[in-house]
């Protein structure tokens, strides 16, 4: 596919220059040819150096879009446990995460867990740095459950004042203003998206390119039970979890059930994570607090 | 406390300018007063000495300067060879009062030689819209009072004490002994009164137009066309904005049809701007998102630019470095307006704290507010949350105190960043537009929440944090019920801000009822 487009791409010139019996649309149906099997076709010596410099071309592309290699960036989660599963020490950069609650019900738990992300790249790098962080969210993906409530999400830790919400009408809206913002000067903290509806091969691909070149950090909330295919470097699945108490009995630190189930250059995992309100990060839940009521829910689950 | 100024009634009452506030009290019953503003006078006045410009281009306003009502109270108009093309002197006072007392002044007009002359005709002569011939600026000056003569309060005093009281008195009197006794103003006035001695005025100038329109040899009917046809003309603009230093904050594309049509769009920019490429990606924008509503019917002829508002943009120095980047505000301010454009105003907020302990009231969405370049400047001082207030007070906003759940004041509080405090209880991450009618078991009725039914589901709840009371906003007026909040958790984990409306005990004919109002995460 991705050597269809370079050739599409040649000044229609050497197109004649090369087959004089052909037509440019014939040449792009032939687009799916590799690279290879091009040179063949092509009749004189100095051709080869323009096959030479295709290549050039295809594999900074792929680097750039691929791996991000040179400028290999990373949002730190804060959990070495994780980061080993992942290809880098913490959220990949300039690539699409996919976020997805696990049931319908544990929305809201995706939904926080992303505040919690974004509030993590907002203390990672000051604001003279990094620009705020962008909620893009078509109105029917913040219909069911509201919109985000300044306090609450001051109590997570998040410096609302450098948040910026932007709601559209539809999902299709939604897409480009994310793209917009991808490719601005604007060089946003943290990107979240929120669809209602399901994303395509294309656009998962549009997005994962337009992250690249700032290499933005990039988090789409799917619906749950996502099926469709996309371009995602990594997929996490969210689940509430009970929260962790403290010694009288209150909700001390929100809990998620965090299940990496798709990876680039990774490997799958899953954890109980809690956010620790005080420090404003994560950590790993499992050895620090009872476990009675996740094996509690388990048990009745089962019943 | 003095009087500075007074309408009609109170002249009728019998007051005077000058007389203090107590006697003035005294003598008139019900007497209704406001502060003097002199900053507000001398604007306004600025404003109708722009307006004086169709008469002549030389209009300058009278500001007294040290007086005490800081002196806003006249426009000197040089009408030489101005007053022809309104039909004489007197037709051209004639207008002038017409149109003065359309906007409910009420003018004293006189025309002489010499602006002090005019000065002293217009406050002191006897009949409204004097005119006084060419050279008879001393029979016309003679019998009037030596107040006439702009002299200050203590040069009047000493006059009236050496017995003077006319001007004609003054005018024949032997010059060096007044020079000697008076500071060199008194001279001064008489003789710029009389003609002797020039008297310079200080126009007004009128702020720069920015404006650029085109014709079109055939009518342009496609949008690429008018696109172009716009972005010529802000590069046209551009140059003479970069001039003056300042940016485009609101624009106007007008687009003349050639039926006689007018297309207008206005732009609204976040931030000042004078860069062609972004405003005429603006209007691109805008475009699409007409669409099929712009009518272009047979073509536009001709195409103008309008600069509404104009802000000040000093020119900045790019970095030298290759490695160091601009600050990110300015792609900011210009992806707020790009997405404003097309997704319509509105489309993109920002949270900002309100005084208010209710919580559907404590959160305002508005639009993000305009960057200053100084402000942006100036915040890198602040890392996390702490930045926020240190930024809002560096562009002359107070951060604003912790809203505490049962403050009074109503005020909207700060902007961009500035103002959130932590609150005390636990609030939701999203809150619901409307809280939702929930059906709920309790062991006893003030008791927290056993199971409860909402939108079809069964929750059991196995934790359960509060009650938080909060009370409607007395103030208000509303027929609300205390609520009672609690946190609630159910058995997957899943959190949700319950709340009861209504007391127990009371003796009301409708039980209290259960809402859910937001989620957690």
């Amino acid at each position: 596919m991705r050597s269809a487009c370079i050739i599409a791409g040649l000044p229609a010139v050497s197109w004649s220059g090369a087959r004089p019996g052909r037509s440019a649309p014939d040449a792009r149906l032939h687009g799916h040819d590799s690279p290879a099997e091009l040179a063949g076709t092509f009749r004189s010596s100095h051709k080869a150096h323009r096959i030479a410099a295709l290549r050039q071309t295809l594999t900074k592309l792929e680097t750039a879009a691929a791996a991000p290699g040179a400028k290999s960036l990373c949002l730190s989660l804060g959990i070495p446990e994780v980061h080993r599963h992942l290809p880098g020490p913490g959220l990949a950069c300039g690539v699409l995460n996919e976020v997805a609650a696990g049931s319908h019900g544990s929305r809201p738990a995706a939904f926080s867990f992303v505040f919690a992300l974004a509030a993590l790249a907002l203390r990672a790098r000051p604001a003279s740095k990094l620009g705020p962080a962008v909620l893009v969210a078509s109105r029917r993906a913040l219909a069911e459950f509201g919109r985000p409530y300044g306090h609450g999400l001051t109590q997570l830790g998040l410096d609302v004042g450098r948040l910026l919400l932007i709601e559209t009408k539809t999902d299709k809206d939604a897409l480009w203003a994310l793209e917009e913002t991808l490719r601005s000067q604007a060089r946003p903290a943290l990107v979240v998206g929120a669809l209602a509806g399901d994303l395509d091969l294309t656009m998962s691909r549009r997005l994962n390119l337009a992250a690249a070149p700032h290499s933005t950090p990039l988090v789409l909330l799917r619906a749950p039970r996502a099926a469709g295919t996309s371009a995602a470097a990594a997929r996490w699945r969210i689940d509430a979890a009970p929260a962790g108490r403290d010694r009288f009995g209150a909700f001390a630190h929100w809990r998620w059930t965090v299940a990496l189930d798709r990876c680039r250059n990774g490997r799958p995992g899953q954890w109980l994570i809690e956010w620790d309100h005080v420090a404003h990060r994560f950590r790993l839940a499992e050895g620090v607090a009872d476990r009675a009521p996740a094996a509690s829910a388990g048990l009745r689950l089962a019943g | 406390m003095r009087i500075v100024a007074r309408n009609r009634a109170a002249q009728q009452g019998g007051l005077a300018a000058g007389e203090l506030l107590s006697n003035a009290r005294s003598k008139v019953r019900d007497l209704q007063t406001c502060e003097a503003d002199p900053a507000a006078d001398a604007a306004a006045l600025r404003r109708l000495a722009l307006w004086a410009v169709r008469y002549t281009p030389i209009v300058a306003a009278w500001g007294e300067t040290g007086s005490e009502t800081g002196g806003a109270d006249g426009l000197f108009l040089d009408i030489t060879g101005c007053a022809h093309l309104f039909g004489g002197e007197d037709a051209l006072l004639a207008d002038l009062e017409r149109r003065l007392r359309a906007f409910s002044l009420f003018p004293r007009l006189a025309v002489a030689d010499t602006a002090g002359a005019s000065w002293a005709m217009a406050r002191h002569g006897g009949k409204n819209r004097a005119i006084v011939p060419s050279g008879g600026e001393r029979d016309a000056l003679e019998n009037l009072p030596l107040a006439a003569l702009r002299l200050g309060e203590e040069t009047q005093l000493l006059m009236r004490r050496l017995g003077f009281r006319r001007i004609g008195e003054v005018i024949d009197q032997p010059r060096a002994p007044f020079a000697a006794r008076f500071a060199p103003e008194f001279l001064l006035r008489l003789d710029q009164a009389l003609g002797r001695a020039p008297e310079p005025l200080n126009p007004v100038a009128p702020p720069p137009v920015y404006r650029a329109q085109a014709h079109f040899v055939e009518p342009i009917m496609a949008q690429e066309h008018v696109l172009e046809a716009a972005t010529r003309l802000l590069h046209a603009l551009a140059e003479d904005l970069a001039h003056a230093a300042a940016g485009v904050r609101v624009v106007q594309l007008l687009m003349f049809r050639v039926d006689g049509g007018v297309v207008s769009l206005d732009l609204g920019l976040a931030a000042p701007s004078r860069d062609a490429q972004h405003i005429a990606r603006l209007i691109a924008l805008r475009l699409d998102r007409l669409g099929s509503e712009l009518d272009a019917e047979f073509g536009f002829e001709a195409a103008a630019i309008h600069v509404l508002v104009a802000e000040p943009l000093p020119d900045r120095q790019a970095r030298l470095g290759m490695g160091e980047e601009d600050a990110p505000c300015d792609g900011l301010a210009q992806l707020v307006d790009r997405l404003d454009q097309r997704l319509g105003r509105g489309a993109v907020c920002q949270l900002h704290p309100y005084q208010s302990h209710v919580p559907e009231r404590a959160v305002r969405a508005t639009s993000p507010s305009p960057v200053t370049p100084e402000a942006c400047l100036r915040h890198d001082v602040g890392e996390g949350r702490g930045g926020g207030d240190r930024r809002a007070s560096a562009v002359g906003i107070p951060p604003t105190p912790n809203p505490s759940p049962h403050r009074v004041e109503d005020a909207p509080s700060a902007r961009w960043g500035g103002g959130w405090a932590v609150p005390s209880a636990p609030r939701p991450l999203l809150l619901l537009p409307q809280p939702e009618a929930a059906d709920v078991l309790a062991l006893i009725p003030d008791g927290p929440p056993r199971q409860f039914r909402w939108r079809g589901v069964l929750y059991q709840v196995t934790g359960a944090q509060g009650p938080e009371r909060i009370t409607p906003e007395w103030w208000r007026r509303t027929n609300e019920a205390p609520r009672d909040y609690y946190v609630v958790e159910d058995m997957e984990g899943r959190r949700f801000w319950l709340y009861r409306a209504g007391l127990y005990g009371r003796g009301d004919a409708t039980p209290p009822q259960w809402f859910v109002h937001g989620v957690f995460g």
